[in-house]
C-alpha cells in the first residue's frame, strides 16, 4: 500500500500555465492508484469545484488548496485543514486580489501571516542557500508544526544533492520535508501543449520562448509507487504528504450556503412571511377574492418551497423587484419562474401560469433539489442602479456576480496556436475562418485542403493538433452578464471575490456551474434594452396622449397585430425584426400567439442547421406528413420544441422518453449552459441509439440525427422564455401597430439598441405616415419628443441625442433651458466638434439653427 | 529675396515601381525584310533589291553621269544635291554614328516609354489594424480608387486589381538620391518637403541654369528621363512654391516675388499643409479656398484650425520666415599622394602608407570618427589599380595600428613597372571620440587592448576564424552556444555547471551498466578504454525542440555528470527516459568532457 499523496498539482485554472483540466488530472490519478490530489492553483480556487466533481466522479479525494506567490519572491502552498481555514483562505486572497485587481493577487509575508490560522503551507524553496534557511525559520516560527519544507526533483544538474541539502536546513529549522511533485499535466504527451499555452503567455513564438519556458523537467503524474521509488532517501518526506493529506479534512462540500434574510415581518420566519406575502398580494390582485385554481395551485407551490426552504430566495427576489419598482424601473421576471403562481401574484412575472397551463415542477421539483434559477430582466440604461442598490443593501461582502470562463474555442485556439508556433498572421486567420466557432473538433484536414494548403508541412500539422487540444482550456475569467450570489454569511469566507474589470463590481471566482453543484442561490439581474424602450413608450403615451398602459394591460390576440405581423411589417420589434424572421413571417402567417412561439423557436441557427424548419413551417401551412403533423398539433410551442431537440424538456418528448429522465435534465442543461464542456457531446451517441427503434423514416431519422447535430447551438426558447416574448411582442407590436408615433419615438430613444440604424427607423415611420421632424436647437429636447400635427399621429421631434459628438452633458444643459429661445452662444458648449450627423440622408437637415435665422456656417464660426 | 523651387513627384511610388519593372532588355529590332535572291550572282556579289551597292553610282555609263551633273547644275542653288550624292568621293561620308543612331531602334524612349499596364495598380500600407491605399496608378484612380480607401472596399470596386505593399523606405531612397543630386549639381540649398517632393532654394542659382522657367522645364526633362511625372512651382516662400507644385493648375508654375497671395488664394486650404484635422475643420466651416482665410480674423481663425494653420499660412505669404533645412551630402575621406616617381619596393611603399595615414587620420580626427574599412587604392603607371583593403574590430585612429595591418598584407601588392598615384579611402567609419588613457594620472593599470590583437590575428587568419562563444536560449546543448564577433561580451549564460568541452559529435559508447529508469551508469567503455564510474549525478533530463522536427517530438536526453576511478570527469547521455520507449533507445554516449 502506498502511502504518497500528489500535493503540488496545477490544472489549467492557472491560466495559460497548467496544461491539463481537473477532469484529466483525476482521470489520470485513478488509473495510477492516487489516493487524494491536491489541487493548488496560482492565486485562485477557481479549479476547485471542478475538481471536487471530478473527485465524485473518480474517487480520487480532492485536497483544495491553493498555491501563493508573494511579493518577496517566495511561494507558498497553502492547504485549510477545516472550514474556518477554508475560510480564512478566502478571505487572505480575497484581500490579495482587491489589492492586485483583476487577475492578479498580490501578497505579503505579513498578510500571510495573519490569516495563518489553521492553514498548512509548504515552503516552495529556491536554492540550498541562507535567504532558505531564513525562509524556513519563519516558517516555522509562525506556522510551527503546519510549515513544511516542499521537496521536488527538477531534473536539473545537482538536484540529488540540492535536495539533501534542503532537507538539511529544513531539519536544522525544525521542519519536515514533504515530497511534491510539481505537476503541470497529467500525462507527458501535454508537454507541447504547456509549451504552447507558455508562449500564449509570454506573447512570443515557441521558437523565441528560450529560457522563458518551463525548465523544469518531468512535470506529468506520477504514480505513487514511482514517486516513493524517487524519494527512497527522505521517507519521512513521503510519510509527510499522507499526514498533511489526513490533516486536511476539509471538503467543498462542507460550504453551507445561507439565504440571506430577509426583514420583512418580524416576527415570521421566511416562509411565514412569504405565505404571508403572497395572500396579501393575491387578495390584491383578486378583490373578489382569488379563483378556487390559482389558490390550489399557490397552496401546492407553497407546500413544495416550504419542503425544500427556498422561502428566503423568493424574498430576496421579491424585495430586488420591488425595490425596482419603487424606483420607477421597469423589470420582469423570467426563467422558469414563470412557471410559479406564487411569483405571478407576487408581481415577479405577469405571466399567468394557470392561464396558460405551465407546469410548477419544471421551476421547483423534489426530485432535482436544486436551487430554483428567477431571472429578472431590468431596463438596460438603468440596471447599474439595481446593481449598485443590491450591492449597497447586502454588503460588498455578501454579494457578488458570478465569474464566467472565458474558454478558447475552436477559432480562437486555431488563431492563437498558430501565432505561438509562428504561423503568418494570414495563414491562421484563414484558418480560422474556416471553422466554426463552437466546433469541438477543430480545424480538420478536409478544410486545410480547401484551403489548398500543403498538410504535409509540420508546422501546419502541428498547429492544427494543438490548436484541437487547446480547444476548451480556460484562458481567464470574466464577469457574468448579471448572476448575482447573494449570502447571508460574509460570501468571501465562501470563495475569493476579486475586483471585475469594470468600476464598482466584484466577480467570485466560480462561474454558474461551479455554483450549481455547490447549491448556492443566484439571482440574474439582466439588462433588456427592450424594456428601456417600452417605459420610454408608455411614459410617451402618457405624456402625450394622455393614455396611461402598464404592462400587465396587454393583449396578445388583437387581428390587427397580426395582419401587421403576417405582413412582416416588425421592424424594430423585439425577436422578430430580424431579416430571417421577417422573411419567414409571411410564410408563417402566425395567427395566434403560440404561431410566434414557434417561429421564433424555429429561426436560430440550429433548427436552420438540423434542417427543421422547412418541414415544420410546412406542416404549419397544412402539409400532410403525420409525423411532423403530430408534433406540430396540439400545444404547439411545445411541440415544436420536441419536433426540432428530442428529449429536450425533463418531461420528455417521443423519442426523448428513451433517454433518461434525470439525463434529459443534464442534456438540458448542457445545452442551456451553452459552452465547451463536452456536456452535450456525451449525449450524442445516446440520443441517436434512442431513435433507432423509434419507427422514424430514414429520411427523418437523418434530419433529426442533423437537428442533434445542431444542439449545441440551440438554446431553445421553450416556456421560460415565453412569457417574455409575449409581454415585449405585444406590447411593442400593440404600440407599433396602433401609436407608430410613440413607437418611432421610444425606439430612437433607446437607441442604440436591436437591428436596425436610427436612419431605417426614421424611413419605416414615415412609410406610416408619421411626420419625422429634424433636430431644432430650440425645440429639441435631448429625446426625441412628440409635438402635435394636424394629421392622424403626432409628429417625431428628433433629439439631440441624435447629434454626433454632442455629449449628454451638453444637451442636458441646454435641454434644461429649454423654452427659452437660445442664442446661437449656447452652442459653445458643444464647441466646433459638436457635427450633426444626419439621422437619414432624408429631409432631416443637419444642424438646425433655422429657428435662430441664422446661417449654420455663420454661427458656427461665430460660436 | 530668396527664390525657392518645389519640386512634386506625384506618382512616385507608383512610377518608382514601373521603373523598376521596366524591361530590361532592348526591344527585338524589327525583322529585316527577306531579300529576293539574285538569280545572277556573277553579276555582283552584293545582293541586290535594295541597300547600298558597292560602285552601283560610279559603275553607270560615264555619258549618263554628265547627264545628271547638268540636271543638277539646272536646278536652283539650294536645290542641288550635295556631292556625295552625285557619287564624288572626295567629300566625306556622313559621319558614322549619326546615321546608326538613326536607323537602330533608339534605346533612349524606353526608360520613358509608356508600358501598357492591364491591370491597375495600387499600393496598399497598414493604419493600424486597417489596410488603406497608399497611392494608385492614374488607371487605378480613374476607376474611382482613391487614397486612403479602405483596400476591401477597393477589391470590391474593382475585382481585378494589382495590389502591392506601399514600400516608403523605397521611396524615400529615390527622393534622397534627387535630393543629393540636387546639392552636387544644381543648387547649394535643397532639402526633401513630405515624402514625394523637394524644396530646391533658388536663391541666386537659377542663372546659372539660364533663369528659372529653363530650370524648371529642364528638371521637369531630368524627371521624365527616369520615368517619374513632376510638376514644379518656383515662389518667393517655400509654403507657397509647396502648394503650387501640388495644387497649382500647370506642371511648372512661376510666381513672381509678392505674388504668392494672390497665386495661391484660389488654392483649397489643404495646400497649405494642415493637419488632418485642421482641413476637417475648415472644410466644416466652409473654407473652400485660402482666399476665404486671408481676410479673417486671426483669433477665431488660430482658435478654429489651430494656431499651427496660421502659422503655415504666413509662412507661405512670406509674413513667417521658413527656413529649408538643406541636406549636406557625406563625402568618404580620401587622402591622396602623387609620387615623382614611379615606385616599387616594400619599403617605398610602406613609407606612402604611413604618410597616407597620418593625413587620413587628420581628416578622420576633424570629423570625430574612426575607421572600420580602409581601402589603399594604388594606380600603376600601366594604368592598372591594385586594391587592398584592410578591416578593423572597433573604430580606431591608431595610425601605427593600421600601418600594422597594412604591413601583413602589403606582400600582395604587385608594383608592375611601378606605382604613380596612392589614395586611401575611410569607405566605413563609426563615431569615435577623444579617449581618456587611462593609467596615466590615476595610476591604473590600463586595460590591454585587446582590439589591436584581434586585428592583427585577423589580418593573418581571416575574420572568420575569430570569434567568441554566446549563449542561446536552448536546452539541447549542440544548440546552447552560438557564434558572435571576437570582441563582444555575451551574457546570460545559464547557472548550471556545463563541460569544459564539448564534444561536436556524441560519441557512442559500449559496456554502460547502469540501472533503469534514472541511475548513473557504473561502467562504460569510451575509446576502448573501460571507466568504473565512482560518483555521478543525474540525471538532467533534457526534452527535444519539438517545434524543430519531427524526431525531436517525443525525443528525451538523460544526462549525467560522472566521475571515474581516475578523477576524470564525464558528461554522459541516455537516449530515452528509461520508461517510455518512444523517447529513445536507452543506447548511452559520451557528449563531454569536464576540466
Amino acid at each position: 500500500m502506498t502511502t504518497y499523496v500528489e500535493l503540488q498539482v496545477t490544472s489549467h485554472f492557472s491560466f495559460l500555465r497548467g496544461a491539463s483540466s481537473p477532469d484529466e488530472l483525476f482521470a489520470a490519478a485513478a488509473l495510477q492508484g492516487h489516493a487524494a490530489l491536491g489541487i493548488v492553483d496560482r492565486g485562485s480556487v477557481a479549479g476547485l469545484v471542478r475538481a471536487w466533481e471530478a473527485q465524485k466522479a473518480t474517487g480520487v479525494r480532492m485536497i483544495a488548496g491553493a498555491r501563493v506567490d508573494l511579493d518577496d519572491g517566495r511561494a507558498l502552498l497553502l492547504y485549510p485543514t477545516d472550514k474556518p481555514a477554508w475560510s480564512r483562505l478566502t478571505r487572505l486572497l480575497t484581500l490579495g486580489k482587491a489589492r492586485a485587481g483583476k487577475g492578479g493577487c498580490t501578497l505579503g509575508w505579513s498578510d500571510v501571516v495573519a490569516w495563518q490560522e489553521g492553514l498548512v503551507a509548504i515552503l516552495l524553496p529556491g536554492e540550498a542557500d541562507a535567504v532558505t534557511a531564513a525562509q524556513l525559520a519563519e516558517l516555522s516560527t509562525t506556522f510551527g508544526m503546519r510549515g513544511y519544507c516542499g521537496l521536488a526533483f527538477r531534473r536539473r544538474p545537482d538536484d540529488a544533492l540540492r535536495l539533501h541539502d534542503l532537507a538539511a536546513l529544513a531539519g536544522e529549522a525544525g521542519i519536515r520535508a514533504v515530497a511534491l511533485g510539481d505537476i503541470l499535466y497529467h500525462a507527458p504527451e501535454a508537454r507541447l501543449l504547456q509549451d504552447v499555452v507558455t508562449a500564449i503567455r509570454e506573447k512570443c513564438t515557441v521558437d523565441t520562448l528560450g529560457y522563458r519556458r518551463e525548465r523544469h523537467a518531468d512535470r506529468h503524474l506520477k504514480s505513487p509507487a514511482e514517486m516513493e521509488r524517487r524519494f527512497a532517501a527522505f521517507p519521512d518526506a513521503i510519510a509527510a504528504t499522507a499526514a498533511i493529506a489526513r490533516a486536511c479534512t476539509f471538503d467543498l462540500g462542507e460550504l453551507s450556503y445561507q439565504y440571506p434574510h430577509e426583514r420583512v415581518v418580524e416576527g415570521l420566519t421566511a416562509q411565514g412571511a412569504l405565505e404571508q406575502l403572497t395572500e396579501t398580494a393575491a387578495a390584491r390582485m383578486f378583490p373578489d377574492g382569488p379563483p378556487q385554481a390559482y389558490l390550489d395551485q399557490i397552496a401546492h407551490e407553497l407546500k413544495l418551497i416550504g419542503e425544500l426552504g427556498y422561502a428566503p430566495y423568493f424574498l430576496t427576489v421579491n424585495s430586488i423587484v420591488a425595490e425596482s419598482r419603487r424606483r420607477g424601473i421597469l423589470c420582469q421576471g423570467r426563467g422558469s419562474a414563470a412557471n410559479s403562481c406564487v411569483c405571478f401574484v407576487l408581481g415577479i412575472t405577469s405571466i399567468d401560469p394557470i392561464k396558460h397551463e405551465l407546469l410548477f415542477e419544471r421551476f421547483v421539483s423534489g426530485e432535482r433539489r436544486e436551487p430554483p434559477d428567477i431571472d429578472v430582466d431590468f431596463e438596460h440604461e438603468r440596471r447599474e442602479e439595481i446593481i449598485q442598490w443590491i450591492y449597497d443593501t447586502y454588503g460588498r461582502n455578501h454579494a457578488a456576480l458570478t465569474a464566467v470562463v472565458t474558454r478558447y474555442r475552436a477559432r480562437g485556439a486555431v488563431r492563437e496556436v498558430g501565432k505561438a508556433l509562428g504561423l503568418p498572421e494570414d495563414l491562421t486567420k484563414a484558418l480560422a475562418g474556416l471553422v466554426w466557432g463552437w466546433s469541438q473538433e477543430g480545424v480538420g484536414e478536409k478544410q486545410v485542403a480547401q484551403l489548398n494548403l500543403n498538410m504535409n508541412d509540420r508546422r501546419l500539422r502541428l498547429a492544427l493538433e494543438l490548436s484541437r487540444q487547446l480547444i476548451g482550456v480556460p484562458r481567464h475569467l470574466s464577469q457574468h452578464p448579471g448572476g448575482f450570489v447573494l449570502t447571508h454569511d460574509r460570501l468571501d469566507d465562501l470563495v475569493p471575490i476579486e475586483p471585475a474589470a469594470m468600476v464598482d463590481r466584484q466577480v467570485i471566482e466560480w462561474d454558474k456551474d461551479d455554483i450549481d453543484a455547490l447549491k448556492f442561490m443566484k439571482v440574474d439581474v439582466l439588462g433588456l434594452g427592450m424594456l428601456g424602450c417600452m417605459n420610454r413608450a408608455f411614459n410617451l403615451l402618457e405624456e402625450a396622449k394622455g393614455l396611461r398602459v402598464g404592462m400587465a394591460d396587454l393583449q396578445d390576440d388583437d387581428p390587427d397585430v397580426y395582419a401587421m405581423i403576417q405582413k412582416a411589417d416588425t421592424l424594430g420589434t423585439f425577436q422578430i425584426e430580424s431579416r430571417a424572421q421577417m422573411s419567414m413571417l409571411p410564410r408563417m402567417k402566425p395567427a395566434r400567439f403560440y404561431d410566434l412561439v414557434i417561429e421564433v423557436a424555429i429561426v436560430r441557427p440550429g433548427p436552420i442547421q438540423g434542417d427543421m424548419v422547412h418541414p415544420i413551417s410546412a406542416a404549419a401551412r397544412g402539409a400532410r406528413n403525420p409525423t411532423i403533423r403530430a408534433r406540430t398539433e396540439g400545444r404547439a410551442g411545445e411541440d415544436a420544441r420536441r419536433a426540432a431537440v428530442p428529449g429536450t424538456g425533463d418531461e420528455g418528448g417521443d423519442r426523448g422518453r428513451r433517454v433518461h429522465r434525470g439525463e434529459a435534465d443534464q442534456l438540458r442543461r448542457a445545452m442551456a449552459t451553452f459552452k465547451f464542456t463536452g456536456g452535450v457531446s456525451q449525449f450524442y451517441d445516446k440520443l441517436v441509439e434512442g431513435m433507432v427503434p423509434a419507427r422514424l423514416s430514414p429520411r427523418l431519422r437523418r434530419a433529426d440525427v442533423q437537428a442533434d447535430r445542431g444542439l449545441r447551438l440551440l438554446r431553445f426558447p421553450g416556456e421560460p422564455r415565453r412569457q417574455l416574448r409575449q409581454d415585449r411582442l405585444c406590447q411593442l407590436l400593440d404600440e407599433a401597430c396602433h401609436h407608430p408615433d410613440v413607437f418611432c419615438a421610444a425606439l430612437l430613444n433607446a437607441q442604440p439598441m436591436g437591428f436596425y440604424a436610427p436612419a431605417q427607423i426614421v424611413r419605416d415611420a414615415r412609410e406610416h405616415g408619421v411626420e419625422v421632424r429634424p433636430v431644432c436647437v430650440n425645440a429639441s429636447r435631448w429625446d426625441c419628443t412628440l409635438e402635435p400635427t394636424r394629421g392622424r399621429w403626432l409628429a417625431v421631434r428628433l433629439g439631440l441625442r441624435q447629434v454626433r459628438g454632442l455629449a449628454n452633458a451638453h444637451g442636458e444643459r441646454s435641454s434644461r433651458r429649454a423654452g427659452s429661445r437660445r442664442s446661437i452662444r449656447w452652442r459653445k458648449c458643444g464647441g466646433a466638434r459638436a457635427y450633426p450627423a444626419p439621422p437619414s440622408s432624408g429631409s432631416p437637415r443637419p444642424m438646425s439653427f433655422h429657428t435662430l435665422g441664422e446661417d449654420r456656417r455663420q454661427g458656427a464660426v461665430e460660436a | 529675396m530668396p527664390r525657392v523651387a518645389s519640386l512634386y513627384l506625384p506618382q512616385l511610388a507608383i512610377e518608382r515601381l514601373r521603373r523598376l519593372e521596366r524591361p530590361r532588355a532592348l526591344p527585338d529590332a524589327p525583322a529585316l525584310p527577306l531579300l529576293p535572291i539574285d538569280d545572277d550572282p556573277g553579276a555582283c556579289s552584293v545582293p541586290r533589291g535594295g541597300g547600298w551597292r558597292p560602285g552601283a553610282r560610279w559603275a553607270q555609263a560615264e555619258s549618263a553621269r554628265a547627264a545628271i551633273a547638268e540636271e543638277a547644275a539646272a536646278l536652283p542653288l539650294h536645290q542641288q544635291p550635295t556631292m556625295r550624292e552625285l557619287g564624288r568621293r572626295s567629300e566625306a561620308a556622313e559621319h558614322p554614328f549619326k546615321r546608326a543612331a538613326a536607323t537602330v531602334a533608339a534605346p533612349q524612349p524606353v526608360l520613358a516609354a509608356p508600358v501598357a499596364h492591364a491591370v491597375p495598380l495600387i499600393l496598399v500600407e497598414a493604419i493600424g489594424q486597417r489596410q488603406v491605399i497608399a497611392a494608385t496608378c492614374p488607371a487605378a484612380l480613374a476607376l474611382g480608387l482613391v487614397p486612403g480607401m479602405a483596400i476591401t472596399q477597393a477589391r470590391a470596386l474593382v475585382p481585378d486589381l494589382d495590389i502591392r505593399p506601399a514600400d516608403p523606405g523605397g521611396d524615400g531612397a529615390v527622393l534622397d538620391g534627387l535630393t543629393l543630386h540636387a546639392v552636387r549639381y544644381w543648387t547649394p540649398t535643397a532639402a526633401p518637403s513630405g515624402a514625394d517632393g523637394l524644396w530646391l532654394d533658388l536663391t541666386g542659382a537659377a542663372h546659372l541654369h539660364g533663369g528659372e522657367a529653363r530650370f524648371c522645364a529642364r528638371l521637369v526633362r531630368f524627371c521624365r528621363r527616369f520615368g517619374y511625372t513632376a510638376r514644379v512651382a518656383v515662389a518667393g516662400t517655400p509654403g507657397a512654391a509647396h502648394a503650387l507644385a501640388r495644387y497649382g493648375r500647370d506642371a511648372v508654375t512661376i510666381v513672381p516675388t509678392g505674388g504668392e497671395a494672390q497665386a495661391i488664394s484660389a488654392l483649397p486650404p489643404a495646400a497649405l499643409r494642415l493637419t488632418p484635422d485642421a482641413i476637417t475643420a475648415a472644410q466644416r466651416f466652409g473654407f473652400d479656398r485660402i482666399a476665404d482665410l486671408l481676410p479673417l480674423p486671426r483669433g477665431p481663425l488660430a482658435r478654429r484650425l489651430g494656431l499651427a494653420s496660421v502659422t503655415r499660412l504666413d509662412a507661405a505669404l512670406g509674413r513667417v520666415a521658413e527656413p529649408i533645412v538643406p541636406v549636406v551630402p557625406e563625402e568618404t575621406p580620401v587622402a591622396k599622394r602623387r609620387l615623382l616617381e614611379p615606385i616599387g619596393t616594400a619599403e617605398a611603399i610602406e613609407q606612402v602608407i604611413a604618410d597616407l595615414l597620418a593625413d587620413m587620420m587628420l581628416l578622420l580626427q576633424a570629423r570625430g570618427r574612426g575607421v572600420r574599412t580602409l581601402v589603399l587604392l594604388l594606380d600603376r603607371i600601366d594604368g592598372s589599380e591594385q586594391r587592398l583593403a584592410i578591416g578593423t574590430a572597433r573604430a580606431t585612429r591608431d595610425a601605427a595600428h593600421l600601418a600594422r595591418l597594412f604591413h601583413l598584407r602589403i606582400a600582395r601588392i604587385d608594383p608592375g613597372d611601378g606605382i604613380e598615384t596612392m589614395r586611401i579611402a575611410a569607405t566605413r567609419t563609426d563615431p569615435l571620440g577623444a579617449t581618456a588613457v587611462a593609467g596615466d594620472l590615476t595610476g591604473e593599470a590600463a586595460v590591454p587592448a585587446v582590439a589591436t590583437l584581434v586585428d592583427q590575428i585577423a589580418g593573418r587568419v581571416g575574420e572568420a576564424a575569430l570569434f567568441t562563444a554566446a549563449p542561446v536560449e536552448s536546452d539541447v546543448p549542440e544548440r546552447a552556444v552560438r557564434r558572435t564577433p571576437p570582441l563582444a561580451a555575451p551574457t546570460g549564460w545559464p547557472a548550471w555547471r556545463r563541460p569544459v568541452r564539448l564534444l561536436s559529435r556524441p560519441e557512442p559508447l559500449i559496456g554502460v551498466l547502469a540501472l533503469l529508469p534514472d541511475a548513473p551508469p557504473r561502467r562504460f567503455t569510451w575509446r576502448g578504454q573501460v571507466h568504473a564510474v565512482v560518483a555521478g549525478d543525474g540525471p538532467e533530463r533534457i526534452h527535444g525542440e519539438w517545434w524543430r522536427r519531427d524526431g525531436e517530438v517525443w525525443a528525451v536526453r538523460d544526462y549525467f555528470r560522472v566521475e571515474d576511478e581516475a578523477g576524470a570527469r564525464f558528461w554522459l547521455f541516455r537516449r530515452g527516459d528509461g520508461v517510455d520507449a518512444t523517447t529513445g533507445d536507452l543506447s548511452w554516449y559520451l557528449h563531454g568532457l569536464f576540466g
